[in-house]
């Protein structure tokens, strides 16, 4: 084990010349003066506790049209999607009003045995058959559906496209600090306590960079200490000392020495507090408290083949409920989730890669059908987690939320693929958000299904082919919703910033030409959206 | 070329304070002072700001004003402070001066860093005496420079056995455990726990220098063994040991009868040589008789060259990671170091996913290790091409783009490979949307959404083909008919029993055959009108050029030339021009470099200027040669005050790569055998994943792995960089030593000997050899911190806490070497050492 004792850092890091300073256009107050902070970031609420989110980045860009399925739409049909249309159940109509369907396979049949877009009960849209797990946290009213998400003039580029979604500031590469990064030293707790912005995954996203708080990413939490020579507990001390005393010199500022100070700084706070939380494989026994898939109750992070849904029963590799090779991002989540769960840290993160499916898309099964199952599980794992293990963060502390950079052509390409196209789909899920409910009757009191068909939805979808899904460009789908308004909306209603501190978290978030907080028209491309969808 | 340049030019200011004050202004550029404060009993303190590769800190003195500056004996600097006790009526005027490194010093420790995997302390010498021009000249002329690394095969290793225990019986047994033979080579047998070399050497004609038969008594089934001069360690002749049989004691061994005073009360400490082979499967056994020393050293040896990976690479049997572990090894070893450096720029830049193209021939048909064979094949084969053209004077960006193009893996990367934009087809969008993007233009930079799509219908068509060898140049070949087994009868076709090469082919057919316009403006309705017009921000040559292409609509294989059209024209846009110069700034100089400069502005940042510059060395070469040669780029670059400046050293952090290469290299000595301080056989890609997943050749975003270390530095990142350096420092066999690869072993103490032998027992002389090793550009005294912490490190026990004076240490003893290793690895895992 390895303790470094933490070092007065800051006054020497405040020497360094703030490099970044360029690059830092948003112009974010000191993080060390909580006394004058405002919001309530970070703050216990009356139940004690403080409200956390977590993110799951869909990089590569997620179809979003053959995620939340339009199936009412006579557009989205095998003329346009040749070999990926996700076909409606002749059986289970999708006008039908009420709770979304949920298929339960039970012990003998494969886990996504079902083929077809799964209703959502709002008369007109479904879900891929692979998100069949969100069915319940839908319908328990903890799961929102957003379509037709994106930006003013959208880029069509992945690396621009994750670059604003990260940095909240569409069309602007020169800010070269994250979104969240900005919340987190709102909070005024950066730097304060040793965790508060966490991803785990190969190395640290931009939506939690920043040059003047160092957030926190693990590559792998098993490994998480150092080693030395001789590589014995009195031998480790020796190395951490010296390196301690070494990450105390002064040097002459160049560029990249903040950072690396920063991240040293943050290497050494953090060392103690994972070495006591077990991160290992045995210690990975966490399983749902029911039977939801009408077999038994399944372990809630797939990390083996026995921990994979049904298949410790039979050994039977169609009851998997996650591809095999989805077993490192399900180490990632329960690490993530772990740490929300057992420290100071707000917000928590994981990216699953993988979407660009240019070729060989697929439809109910095959390569998206196979991340959209990891989403599915994922979304439907955490709930269990914050419900049924709950320590300093229960499910209706926490929000989470997938974010993808655009969403693909509505026209199949000439390799069963979809190329780069705008809107795309979001979801949302959460105790604390505003979900589905159900009426005396069984139909619908409250939708929880933003802009994709539905009477509640006050831009209309337009079907057809000049439709929704052709009105960007004349190509595309096209936006009704900005993924600021939703972020910004979980921000302050749910995070506890205050509305200044969400201008400067997300810039522009109060100027009425980008309609970010109330319906109205985005100047920038003259397309109107619906500001905060009702979310929280 | 190492005397100091002592800066007058930057000590040609004042500080002047009247005792009493706090603080003092001090004006101009740095060194500068902080302030001074004068305690009451009158002990001055003379604070200043560290300066870039400053060698020594002067603090001069004069009582008033008008009296001369002096150094004097009232005060010493330490560290970034002067103190001095000058009193308590007195007044003074303070001046600081710095010693820096020559131009020359900097230029050489600053292109060791940049345009190499960092120094070796071999390179380190080499460079400092012939100086950074002749490096820089023979860096930028690969083609001149013979390395052979590739077409010499590995040799066989001289290999160091220690061993203490009790003495037992006084007899000494050598054997092997098979048939089989090796070389041995300067036994020393003494007492005590540590090869003392203070003392007597208890074995006779340790040296193998006369006869067998007296001394050394050879049993029958070692009868052919001999003393031989064909490998030798030491003296003129070595022990070749050959075994017809298996050995296990006195009679079936090798053996000499040692004093009556060895005894098995006491402690000895065997030493001998032997000669490790590759290839090799027998033991040697060198032990005393009874229960006494034993040592059983496995004669195989790991191989560290890149050879017998090369000849696999070419034969196409290689799987990825011989690719991976051929890189490394090339990039640790070769005296290219340029090139290495830019071999993987290009792999980076015209980034290609392995496991892609190994899925798509697995789906093809193949089984998945053949699937993986063809696939690091085709990888290896682009890096190949790439790096021959780099070998010619005037290879120009356009040589680079065209065989990425008609490199399979980016066919299939990309999804060229099965784009159809014929009848009501829509073409791919990948490839036209990243070689506009990420290879050619730069983001935003002068395309928008309808060039991609032109452009996806020029290379619509672009697809791979299995053809016969003598083929591989022909796009319009067919699949080869050329059968592995031409007997079989039943799909006699099938992939698998076809013999010849994947490669690009080009499918006229699925070729959008109707009118491209590319690079056009349109209007309203979205109709092309006129040419798109290169913006006003370029300037001169470039601005208000129009530079836009129309295509007639045309059918037939000579479609082919449409796409080959394409490139041609955009390889030399100002957009390319800016694109590239602008990585190829970050690549060398730091990452702080942009696309979109207004090149009009009247005020210019250097970094702009620079950029501009390579710019224009593109446009118009000045040796007349076709334009976007890389090498004038680059000369621009490596001659540019941003480059050469005291600021420029130690600006970038390491990618993992560099990170582990330079870790490797920082130690690697050739030794006076031929063999180096620093084994590896290469196997280091688990280093890079656990880094921040850099896997090589196997990236799946098509930007490539960044080069800015805001994409790697996160403290789980750190964690595993500093993880990998203590084990790489490991002894073999200590716990955790696989982190820093298991079969890469490094000698510190070895190098120790060989580098710096007069400073082999004193903590200040090694922390200051390893200091200059590591660190050469920061300057000797911005390292007095880093020193006091490698001193304190060396002069305290393994507790931590014990004092353990350094010197007491016996060299070649294990408490020595633990010490050292611990040393150097706590050096290597500071802030300072992820720097280049």
């Amino acid at each position: 084990m390895n303790i470094i004792n933490r070092r007065s850092f800051l006054s020497h890091a405040s020497t360094l010349g703030i490099g970044a300073a360029l690059a830092s256009l948003v112009d974010i107050p000191l993080v060390m003066k909580r006394v004058l902070a405002e919001g309530a970031i970070g703050q216990p609420g009356p139940n004690g506790r403080v409200k956390k989110l977590f993110f799951i980045f869909l990089r590569g860009a997620n179809d979003g049209l053959n995620t939340v399925l339009p199936l009412g739409d006579s557009a989205y049909s095998a003329t346009n999607r040749k070999s990926i249309l996700i076909d409606s159940d002749p059986g289970q109509p999708f006008a039908a009003h009420g709770r979304a369907l949920f298929p339960v396979s039970g012990p003998s049949t494969a886990t996504y045995d079902y083929a077809y877009g799964l209703p959502l009960g709002n008369g007109f849209a479904g879900l891929h058959p692979a998100l069949k797990f969100l069915a319940p946290i839908y319908n328990a009213g903890e799961l929102a559906v957003l379509h037709r998400v994106g930006y003013p003039r959208q880029s069509r580029s992945h690396f621009d496209s994750q670059n604003y979604w990260e940095n909240g500031t569409p069309n602007n590469n020169l800010i070269q600090d994250g979104l969240l990064y900005r919340a987190m030293v709102e909070s005024g707790l950066a730097n304060k306590l040793p965790l508060t912005g966490v991803s785990i995954g190969s190395s640290l996203p931009l939506i939690l960079r920043g040059s003047k708080a160092a957030m926190t990413n693990l590559t792998d939490p098993t490994r998480y200490n150092l080693l030395a020579v001789p590589n014995t507990a009195a031998g480790n001390l020796k190395a951490d000392a010296a390196l301690a005393a070494a990450d105390q010199a002064r040097f002459v500022d160049k560029r990249d020495r903040n950072l690396l100070s920063l991240q040293y700084q943050n290497l050494a706070s953090t060392l103690d507090i994972f070495a006591h939380l077990d991160f290992s494989e045995a210690g990975n026994t966490f399983v749902d408290d029911e039977a939801t898939d009408g077999d038994q109750p399944y372990y809630l992070f797939p990390t083996t083949n026995e921990k994979n849904g049904g298949y410790i029963r039979a050994k039977d590799t169609q009851k998997y409920v996650v591809p095999t090779s989805a077993y490192g991002h399900f180490q990632n989540l329960k690490s993530a989730a772990m740490v929300l769960n057992k420290t100071s840290a707000i917000v928590a993160g994981v990216s699953i890669d993988g979407w660009d499916t240019h070729s060989k898309q697929g439809g109910a099964t095959g390569a998206q059908a196979n991340l959209l199952r990891r989403v599915g599980w994922s979304a439907y794992a955490l709930q269990k987690y914050f419900k049924k293990y709950a320590d300093q963060c229960r499910w209706e502390d926490l929000v989470v939320v997938t974010l993808s950079e655009f969403g693909r052509t509505s026209i199949e390409n000439s390799d069963g693929g979809t190329d780069h196209a705008e809107a795309s789909a979001m979801l949302v899920a959460g105790g604390g958000i505003k979900g589905f409910q159900a009426d005396a009757l069984g139909g619908v009191k409250r939708s929880a299904v933003f802009n994709c068909g539905g009477d509640a939805d006050p831009i209309p979808w337009q079907v057809g082919p000049t439709g929704s899904m052709f009105q960007a460009q004349s190509r595309y789908l096209k936006r009704n919703t900005d993924y600021r308004s939703v972020l910004g909306k979980l921000i302050r209603d749910h995070l506890g910033a205050t509305p200044d501190q969400l201008t400067r978290i997300i810039p522009g978030y109060a100027n009425p030409a980008e309609s970010l907080a109330a319906r109205g028209i985005q100047t920038a491309d003259k397309t109107e959206i619906i500001g905060e969808p009702d979310l929280i | 070329m190492n005397s100091p340049s002592f800066s007058l030019h930057r000590a040609a200011f004042l500080a002047a304070v009247v005792v009493g004050t706090l603080g003092l202004t001090a004006a101009g550029v740095p060194p500068v002072l902080d302030g001074v404060q004068v305690d009451a009993g009158g002990v001055a303190t003379v604070s200043f700001e560290p300066s870039p590769a400053v060698t020594e800190y002067q603090v001069l003195r004069a009582p008033r004003l008008g009296a001369a500056f002096a150094q004097d004996s009232i005060g010493t600097v330490d560290g970034f402070a002067w103190k001095g006790s000058i009193g308590t009526a007195a007044a003074g005027f303070f001046q600081l001066r710095t010693v820096e490194l020559s131009p020359a010093e900097l230029t050489a420790t600053t292109l060791l860093q940049r345009i190499s995997y960092g120094p070796t302390p071999d390179e380190l010498e080499r460079v400092r005496g012939i100086g950074p021009e002749a490096f820089l000249a023979e860096q930028l002329a690969p083609e001149l420079v013979n390395d052979a690394i590739d077409t010499t095969p590995p040799g066989p290793v001289w290999r160091k056995v220690t061993a203490s225990g009790t003495g037992s019986a006084p007899k000494l047994y050598i054997y092997l455990d098979a048939a089989g033979e090796t070389y041995l080579d300067d036994f020393r047998l003494v007492e005590g726990a540590v090869d003392d070399p203070g003392k007597p050497n208890l074995i006779q004609n340790a040296g193998f220098e006369t006869a067998l038969g007296t001394n050394w008594l050879v049993s029958t089934n070692l009868i052919a063994s001999a003393l031989s001069p064909d490998q030798v360690h030491g003296g003129s002749l070595a022990l070749h040991l050959v075994s017809t049989a298996a050995g296990s004691s006195e009679t079936t061994s090798i053996h000499q009868n040692l004093p009556a005073t060895v005894v098995a009360s006491k402690t000895y400490t065997l030493t001998y040589w032997y000669l490790a082979q590759p290839g090799q499967t027998a033991h040697l056994t060198v032990r005393l008789s009874g229960s006494g020393i034993t040592s059983v050293p496995s004669l195989a040896t790991g191989s560290d060259s890149p050879a017998p990976l090369f000849s696999k690479l070419t034969a196409g049997t290689a799987a990825i990671n011989d690719l991976r572990r051929w890189h490394f090894l090339h990039a640790i070893q070769s005296r290219l170091q340029l090139t290495e450096i830019l071999r993987q720029f290009w792999e980076n830049h015209f980034v290609t996913q392995y496991s892609k193209t190994r899925d798509y021939f697995d789906n093809a048909g193949y089984d998945t290790a053949t699937a993986g064979n063809i696939s690091t094949w085709l990888e290896f084969q682009e890096n190949q091409r790439w790096n021959q053209a780099m070998l010619r004077p005037d290879v120009t960006f356009l040589d680079l783009l065209r065989i990425s193009a008609e490199s399979p893996a980016m066919i299939i990367y990309l999804d060229t490979v099965g784009s159809k934009g014929n009848g009501s087809n829509i073409a791919n969008e990948n490839y036209g949307r990243e070689l506009c993007e990420l290879f050619t233009f730069g983001v935003d930079n002068g395309y928008d959404q309808q060039d991609i799509v032109q452009i996806s219908r020029l290379w619509s068509g672009w697809s791979i083909e299995l053809v016969a060898s003598n083929n591989v140049a022909n796009p319009f070949a067919g699949r080869t008919t050329n059968y592995l087994d031409p007997t079989v009868v039943t799909n006699r076709s099938a992939l698998t029993n076809l013999l010849g090469s994947w490669a690009f082919n080009y499918k006229a057919a699925n070729h959008n055959t109707g009118i491209k316009k590319v690079f056009f403006q349109h209007d309203a309705a979205g109709n092309p009108t006129t040419g798109k017009l290169v913006p006003a921000r370029f300037g001169a040559p470039w601005a208000g050029r129009d530079y836009s292409l129309t295509y007639a609509a045309a059918t037939g294989t000579n479609t082919v030339q449409e796409a080959y059209r394409l490139i041609e024209h955009m390889a030399n846009q100002p957009f390319t021009e800016e694109f590239l110069s602008v990585k190829l700034c970050r690549l060398f100089v730091h990452d702080g470099f942009q696309i979109g400069y207004d090149f009009t502005d009247d005020v210019t940042s250097p970094e702009e200027d620079l950029v501009h510059a390579c710019m224009l060395a593109w446009e118009n070469p000045t040796n007349g040669g076709p334009q976007g040669q890389l090498r004038q780029v680059l000369q621009v670059i490596f001659n540019s005050d941003l480059f050469r400046s005291h600021g420029a050293s130690q600006q970038k952090v390491k990618t993992p790569l560099e990170f582990v290469v330079s870790s490797l290299r920082a130690l690697r000595a050739v030794r006076p055998d031929g063999s180096y301080t620093v084994f590896t056989d290469g196997d280091l890609s688990f280093a890079l994943s656990r880094m921040g997943l850099m896997l090589l050749f196997d990236r799946m975003e098509p930007n490539g792995y960044p080069e800015s270390a805001e994409g790697w530095i996160s403290a789980g990142t750190l964690a595993e960089r500093l993880r990998f350096v203590q084990g790489a420092l490991m002894p073999a066999g200590m716990s955790g030593k696989s982190d820093g690869g298991a079969n890469t072993v490094i000698d510190p103490s070895g190098l120790v000997q060989l580098k710096a032998p007069a400073a082999a027992r004193d903590s200040g002389a090694i922390a200051d050899y390893f200091l200059d090793l590591l660190f050469p550009a920061e300057g000797k005294a911005n390292l007095a911190a880093y020193r006091a912490v490698a001193v304190h490190f060396l002069d305290t026990a393994d507790d931590g806490t014990t004092a353990s004076p350094f010197a007491a240490l016996t060299p070649g003893s294990t408490d020595y070497d633990t010490r050292l290793r611990g040393l150097v690895a706590a050096l290597m895992t500071t802030q300072r050492f992820q720097e280049q």
